[in-house]
């Protein structure tokens, strides 16, 4: 059993770091390195566990649990005004970094004002590319129990974060959390930060949800095994960008242009496949220069092997 | 800062009476306010924020910030109200440059070939600046999707109604009902001044 463990600490002999996670067979999800400063989310085999940790003691840096690595998550606010985009936005993003998943910060282009807020196909064809969304309104019930059409037709789950606590919308949304809403300051009192904590916990919760289906029928290639697959190719190698893969739960955001490496990318080979036979590769809806992968469930994989057999 | 919010969603309510003291002590105008009155009706929608202010905001010259006196050619300025300190020296700067202006300590400055008249009329804060301020500081603190305004100014009290689409004549009576109620709660101060 792999467990997802978090080092944070200075990159000073990282590298025994990295070679340790190489050999007791386990890899790293994400690096992140600013200045002199490391953070690596890595996947260890349980029993190496211990011998890690050491090492990272050794090496001068703290060890902990990230119960959300390996996702992404969007955070999304009705504008990228200042009255509704930071703080409380920000605030809930960094919570869920804490926790290791990989979390990014949206605001939609009109989805201000009680009877004029919208939401376009592109912004929630771009919100579904995450594992999860969190959608924060704000003050007032009226206006929140108005405004469900700027998330109930998104088909990623979705987490209402809202000030007081909405009526008959329970159904359109995964779970809701009152008690946040609009803010001009930081949350750092302590019930503000028991309410970060709730945050992410739902967030937990809702994903398990997710992996328990994952459970019942899994995916036919692990991501963290197809990204050890994709490192090895040159333009992800050489790539510049804080983090060239990102994890999701049933894939990965590639960040290299769909349209220039569309051969390699179908023509993968991953247990005796081509990447294209087990996955939908497709290009981000955010901009042209990420791919999106999706790997078919082993049930998919059979069904359309029938039906090309079939046909 | 008085605050007193009402309105049909008691959580918004005082949501908003805590966003109305955060942003104004965040862009330094609370000290000028002596009382608000904010009306919240999101259903509708309709807000009505009114604010009185503690005095007026006039135009200010130096010597309403700070004492002058004259040595030989040179004129010393000692500043007693600390908040215009930036103020001062940028006009100083402005009007005499760099070279003639002299700030010996955080409060001290000294300048050359310059006369003590002249100085102490120079304006350092305008009341209509001061005014737009809070106006900025007041849309900043009403919902975003809000944006059809009716302001109305009458010395220092300010009224602001705002809603999402069309201004009905009812809405802007109200907002003169709340207005009219602000000028003689001020009035009525004044008279005990």
């Amino acid at each position: 059993m792999f467990e997802v463990l978090m080092y944070d600490g200075g990159v000073y002999r990282s590298d025994e770091l990295y070679e340790m996670i190489e050999d007791v067979g386990g890899t790293v999800i994400q690096r992140t390195r600013s200045s002199q400063m490391l953070t690596v989310t890595m996947s260890v085999p349980g029993e190496d566990r211990p011998m890690v940790e050491k090492l990272c003691k050794e090496l001068g840096g703290q060890v902990r649990e990230v119960p959300l690595a390996g996702t992404e998550i969007a955070v999304v606010g009705p504008t990228l005004g200042r009255h509704h985009m930071p703080h409380p936005i920000c605030d809930i993003a960094e919570q869920l970094r804490q926790y290791g998943a990989i979390s990014v910060v949206m605001g939609l282009a009109r989805g201000r004002g009680k009877a004029t807020s919208q939401i376009s196909l592109e912004e929630m064809k771009v919100i579904e590319e995450y594992d999860v969304a969190i959608m924060m309104l704000g003050n007032f019930k009226p206006c929140i129990e108005s405004k469900t059409h700027l998330f109930e037709k998104i088909e990623t789950p979705v987490i209402l974060v809202t000030g007081p606590m909405p009526e008959g919308i329970d159904d359109l949304c995964e779970a809701i959390i009152p008690g946040i809403g609009r803010k001009a300051e930081r949350m750092r009192t302590v019930p503000e930060r028991a309410k970060l904590v709730e945050v992410a916990d739902t967030v937990m919760k809702v994903l398990g949800n997710k992996r328990k289906l994952l459970e019942e029928d899994p995916l036919f290639v692990h991501p963290a095994e197809l990204k050890q697959l994709l490192e090895e190719y040159e333009p992800i190698s050489m790539s510049l960008r804080p983090a060239p893969i990102v994890l999701h739960m049933d894939g990965l955001r590639v960040k290299i242009p769909y349209v220039e490496n569309k051969d390699y990318l179908d023509n993968l080979e991953v247990y005796g496949r081509r990447l294209s036979e087990v996955a939908r590769i497709t290009p981000s809806k955010i901009s042209d220069s990420s791919t999106i992968i999706r790997i078919m469930t082993e049930s998919e994989v059979r069904d359309r092997d029938m039906q090309r057999t079939e046909g | 800062m008085n605050i007193e919010a009402t309105g049909t969603d008691p959580y918004g309510s005082e949501a908003y009476k805590d966003l109305f003291r955060v942003i104004m002590s965040d862009i330094g105008k609370g000290i000028l306010i002596d009382e608000a009155r904010i009306l919240l009706r999101p259903e509708v929608p309709l807000f009505i924020f009114s604010v009185m202010l503690k005095a007026e905001p006039d135009n200010k010259t130096i010597s309403d910030a700070a004492s002058l006196r004259k040595e030989g050619d040179n004129v010393f300025i000692t500043i007693s109200d600390e908040r215009y300190a930036p103020d001062i020296l940028s006009q100083l700067w402005k009007r005499y440059t760099r070279a003639r202006v002299d700030q010996q300590t955080r409060f001290d400055i000294v300048i050359e070939g310059a006369d003590t008249d002249e100085v102490a009329d120079i304006e350092i804060s305008s009341g209509e600046e001061t005014k737009k301020e809070i106006l900025g500081a007041v849309w900043r603190s009403m919902p975003e999707g809000i944006r059809v305004r009716f302001n109305q100014t009458d010395g220092r009290v300010l009224t602001i109604m705002a809603t999402e689409e069309i201004v009905r004549p009812e809405m802007k009576e109200e907002a003169r009902k709340v207005h009219e109620e602000m000028l003689a709660k001020a009035r009525e101060a004044e008279r005990h001044v």
